[in-house]
């Protein structure tokens, strides 16, 4: 059934972007290849992948830098092709590198990009003193970029990306590098701009992030979707619950292994799966050694689809 | 903080996007105002003392004017010059290859179009700015013999945009921060040196100021002179044309040829 993507049919439903087979060549390489995906109004939506997934440059299709080479995409039911400027007015986009004015203070840099949204100064004055509130930057205001610590640019960044109160907001990688404690102030305000109605689209390859923010996920591959659906579902659907994960050289000590219990074994590890904890807890006690069972969860099906080989990092 | 969820948001005018280019450029170069404008004063004057106590007496006079006189609108031309072309090669390099600083600008309504336009008006503003010192310390010195010189800033402004768009071109064809040296050394000193800006263009041979005649630099400094000495020449008004068109189609093509750098 082909897809009704005129403004009228997306206000119903209330999809935000909605993407069909969709393609990115860089000259003989094809970064992203026939992907699909809608994200609806109010939800966040991850995107999961190892590095060189094409999760990067999904987004920059999003956010009208980086032209499709086929299929169809349409934000807020609008082409990015015809109409980039509106799209961009409307949406917030925090990007994987910072792309600060190191020059120039806190405020000067939120003062510039708020001139790009053509806010007035009252607007840009009034926004600026919530933000920088909202992102607890009061304190550093003055401060130059220069002296300004990863975590803090990162904040400055989100503030940035948050003054044309965006529609959707879109973050490639936002807390990578960062400290746990930036990580969870950054994840307790993506969830509080989800409750005022943000839509949030987000890569990421942190398991962990995908599973605090995310309702749906997809999962990427060498530029192609490997599976899709609700972090939880998601698991359930592809893995035993249980795993034990074990030193390989205790291969040779495990004897016949129940049937309930399959087995992968990948680089300098075993593991073993079962829908049964009891199972997997008698393999352990034959073992001499410290076992712990721990529940499936991403990461085991996030290497489980995109294998556990290393990847090239891009 | 709340967000606003109202989709009633216009998208602001060319006008407003152009301004906020502009703005972005003047902030962050007025952050270390004095250390970016240093060379641009001091140059030209250092330049002329060296001339004055020097040179110039034993030359004497050039085209009926005194050779101090004759040397004003080249040398304030050379400052705005090389400023300019720094700025759009060097400094549009390292916004673009090192700092990103254009990828954050495209996340918002600006386009490739709006960021290098304004960049370029941003530095035919600066230019123009810049001109008027040297302008009243040489109309102090008693080498500015006509009032029509208070249109210098205008063709500084002109002139800064046609080598700004220089600068877009260059950075399109280099592939390492080192190349720009045959842009510096390779065009833009010969266009300053056989432009008129030390001695007459009819002093070089007539195959070479012919070309230079009709390079971006020669008109701009020639209607500078006329400007300053009072002398109008017949040829004005082409000149003036010449000077007032040029810079636009010449922005046009560099605006053109940066875009593949910023859209992948």
């Amino acid at each position: 059934m082909p897809v009704d993507l005129s403004p009228e049919a997306l206000e119903k439903g209330e999809t935000m972007i909605q993407a069909k087979q969709l393609v990115k060549n860089y000259d003989a390489f094809r970064a992203v290849d026939g992907v699909d995906f809608d994200v609806q109004k109010g939800e966040c939506f991850g995107f999961l992948g190892p590095n060189g997934a094409g999760k990067s440059t999904l987004m920059k299709m999003v956010y009208c830098f980086s032209p499709r080479s086929a299929g169809e995409l349409s934000i807020f039911g609008l082409d990015p092709d015809l109409k980039p400027a509106e799209i961009k007015n409307r949406i917030g986009v925090v990007a994987q590198t910072d792309n600060l004015d190191e020059q120039v203070s806190v405020i000067q840099n939120l003062e510039i990009y708020a001139g790009y949204f053509g806010l007035s100064r009252r607007e840009t004055k009034n926004k600026i003193q919530s933000l920088l509130g909202f992102m607890a930057l009061e304190a550093k205001s003055k401060a130059r970029i220069k002296e300004l610590s990863g975590g803090l640019k990162r904040r400055l960044v989100i503030a940035r990306a948050l003054l044309n109160d965006p529609e959707i907001l879109i973050l490639d990688e936002p807390t990578t590098g960062l400290d746990p404690q930036v990580r969870h102030l950054i994840w307790a305000k993506l969830r509080e701009l989800k409750g005022q109605g943000v839509t949030l689209l987000l890569t990421t390859h942190y398991m962990e992030e995908a599973h605090e923010l995310c309702d749906r996920l997809l999962v990427m591959d060498k530029g192609k979707v490997l599976d899709s659906g609700k972090p939880r579902d998601l698991v359930q659907k592809s893995m035993p619950p249980y795993v034990l994960e074990l030193p390989a050289t205790l291969q040779k000590n495990l004897g016949a292994l129940p049937t309930a219990v399959h087995m992968e074994a990948h680089g300098d590890k075993l593991f073993l799966y079962s829908t049964s904890p009891d199972v997997l807890e008698k393999v352990a006690v034959s073992l001499s050694g410290e076992f712990r069972i721990r529940t499936t969860g991403l990461e085991d099906l996030f290497l489980k689809l995109t294998g556990r080989d290393l990847h090239d990092s891009d | 903080m709340e967000i606003s969820q109202s989709t009633s948001k216009p998208v602001p005018s060319t006008f407003r996007r152009l301004m906020a280019v502009c703005y972005r450029h003047m902030t962050t170069y007025n952050r270390n105002f004095f250390t970016n404008s240093f060379g641009v004063v001091l140059e030209p004057l250092i330049f002329f003392m060296a001339v004055g106590w020097g040179l110039a007496s034993a030359i004497g006079s050039i085209d009926g004017v005194p050779y101090l006189v004759f040397l004003v609108p080249g040398q304030i031309m050379t400052s705005v010059v090389y400023s300019v072309a720094f700025e759009t090669s060097y400094g549009t390099y390292f916004r673009l290859e090192m700092d990103h600083n254009y990828d954050s600008m495209m996340v918002t309504p600006l386009g490739v179009s709006d960021i290098f336009w304004g960049e370029l008006l941003y530095v035919g503003v600066r230019a123009a700015f810049f001109s008027t010192i040297p302008l009243v310390i040489f109309g102090v010195w008693g080498l500015i013999l006509s009032p029509w010189a208070v249109l210098v800033p205008l063709v500084c402004f002109f002139t800064a945009i046609a080598i700004g768009s220089l600068g877009l071109f260059a950075n399109r064809l280099v592939k390492s921060l080192n190349q720009f040296n045959f842009f510096v050394s390779g065009l833009i000193a010969p266009l300053l040196f056989f432009s008129g800006t030390l001695f007459p263009i009819d002093k070089i041979p007539k195959a070479v100021a012919f070309v230079m005649a009709w390079m971006p630099l020669y008109p701009s400094i020639n209607l500078c002179r006329m400007l300053t000495t009072g002398h109008f020449q017949p040829e004005l008004w082409v000149t003036l044309v010449y000077v007032v068109l040029v810079p636009w189609p010449l922005g046009y093509l560099g605006v053109k040829c940066i875009r593949p750098k910023l859209i992948k």
